[in-house]
């Protein structure tokens, strides 16, 4: 590290911790605090507004979720401790948000991860048991974000005699638009379709808790040694948050991939209830033809083109019922 | 068809008029359905099984209409037609030793009044006797083309010479 490469800098954040943040500035990782007035929404004094230092009048907002994330873009400077601090966020070309779980009136938004080429939404075959809403959720937030999507699916190695009523369902997604990929980390299966894909690229593992995105990840990248946690401690088919914190991991087979924590629960944030359709690709052709236009909410309205859609087999019922359920919940 | 009973009559016009969305179903505070506005005779229904006797009720039991809101399996709740269902006759389902050799179990036969889809029901035990015994009269004259159409799905419409069967089960409700 060159001292005369101290003053400002840019980087990407590649993991953060309680009180800190990894960031990557060129070739070097440093490890960097944040500057308290990025959590602030400061109102200044407009008396002399060009004066070199400013006078806060007032503090309007304080943000409770962290405002930096991985994937972000941020300028990187020394603090007058001496340290590094992150003194700014570049704007984000797209990030994968939720609504914050933690209980509360005001429900806040939590970023998951910004910036990124591509979102995998991984599901194991069983051991967690897949919840197709849980995918479509992520599908509607990465659609609002225009992100493109793959479907991962792991533990292929667990496929019984059930195995076609899921492919009746990866064939849905398929004929939808959205590529799935069916892996077995343990036995390889689907690893250089996986790496032709995350090639020169910025990617996200997202997923329930279990579903096996370190394993998937320790696969690709050979020798990287993620800690990996084991599903069914006393709860049948369920995860044990073996991650808990997101990282960005440099592949070297060019790219980067993200590994996030597993979710238990995905509720949209920032949706407006009349935008949704719009969010599944297969409903879109429909928007608009309805009895009622826009005022429709395609759930009881005569007339409405969607549901007749849905009637005449061109919308999948199960995705219909995602779709209801969402609107309800916004 | 229309029954005479609506006990919450008032009610159920200020929730037509105030939310269309909440006027079909009403929940319990813990979010469990507790009962729905009928969508025909908009009766208040209620979803309690010690008053129906059935783990799902189907249809009300003061008009006997229905709502197509099941596609593959009862209780799916994937229909997205979710049109009224109007009664349309009586048949039996027959299920082996339930109640005995070679007697079946009364159901109740809806059509679809917007795309036409057939489904059979159980009778609850709050259904009015009255009006099931008025169906079956009705049923009697269904015509012969809808019968076979029915009979081509598997349903057989009971026909005037049953009329001791349903009464015989009809007094067991």
């Amino acid at each position: 590290m060159n001292s005369s490469s101290y003053s400002h800098d840019q980087g990407v954040v590649v993991k953060k911790n309680i009180s800190n943040y990894h960031v990557r500035i060129h070739d070097h990782v440093e490890v960097c605090g944040m500057a308290m007035r990025l959590r602030k929404e400061l109102s200044y004094s407009a008396e002399n507004p060009n004066a070199s230092k400013r006078v806060v009048r007032d503090v309007k907002g304080f943000d409770k979720t962290d405002p930096i994330v991985v994937g972000d873009r941020v300028i990187v400077a020394n603090s007058a401790d001496g340290m590094r601090a992150i003194i700014e966020i570049l704007p984000r070309l797209n990030q994968l948000s939720r609504q914050d779980p933690a209980p509360g009136t005001h429900k806040f938004e939590q970023v998951i991860v910004a910036n990124v080429d591509f979102i995998l939404p991984v599901f194991a075959v069983a051991d967690p048991t897949p919840k197709w809403g849980l995918l479509d959720r992520y599908l509607v937030s990465a659609e609002s974000m225009q992100i493109p999507v793959i479907i991962v699916i792991t533990k292929v190695d667990l496929i019984n005699d059930r195995y076609r009523e899921l492919e009746l369902v990866l064939e849905m997604y398929q004929r939808i638009g959205y590529p799935v990929i069916l892996t077995s980390s343990l036995k390889g299966t689907g690893m250089e379709e996986l790496r032709h894909i995350l090639s020169g690229r910025l990617s996200a593992f997202v997923g329930k808790s279990g579903v096996g995105k370190t394993a998937l990840l320790n696969a690709l990248e050979l020798g990287l040694g993620l800690r990996m946690g084991r599903v069914g401690n006393g709860k049948i088919g369920k995860g044990r948050h073996t991650t808990s914190a997101a990282e960005m991991v440099p592949l070297s087979f060019g790219g980067d991939i993200i590994d996030t924590p597993g979710v238990r629960e995905f509720a949209l944030n920032n949706l407006d209830r009349k935008e949704i359709a719009k969010f599944f690709p297969e409903m879109r052709p429909f928007i608009g033809a309805c009895k009622f236009r826009s005022d429709c909410r395609h759930d009881e309205e005569p007339g409405c083109a969607i549901r007749r859609a849905v009637m005449e087999g061109k919308i999948d019922p199960h995705r219909y019922q995602s779709y209801l359920t969402l609107i309800k919940e916004i | 068809m229309n029954s005479s009973y609506s006990p919450i009559e008032g009610n159920s016009k200020s929730y037509k008029t105030k939310n269309k969305w909440h006027a079909s179903r009403i929940k319990r505070s813990d979010g469990s359905e507790a009962g729905f506005l009928c969508c025909h005779c908009h009766a208040y229904v209620s979803s309690a099984e010690f008053l129906s006797r059935v783990h799902n009720r189907n249809h009300c039991p003061y008009c006997l209409w229905s709502r197509h809101l099941d596609l593959y399996d009862p209780g799916d709740r994937l229909s997205a037609c979710k049109s009224t269902m109007m009664p349309i006759g009586l048949t039996v389902k027959f299920i082996a030793k339930k109640y005995g050799e070679g007697f079946g179990e009364l159901m109740l036969v809806h059509s679809c009044s917007d795309c036409g889809h057939h489904s059979i029901n159980r009778i609850a035990a709050d259904d009015d006797s009255d009006l099931l015994l008025e169906l079956f009269e009705a049923s009697i004259r269904l015509k012969s083309n809808e019968r076979r159409l029915l009979k081509l799905e598997g349903i057989e419409v009971l026909n005037g010479s049953q009329k001791k069967l349903v009464q015989a089960q009809l007094i067991r409700y």
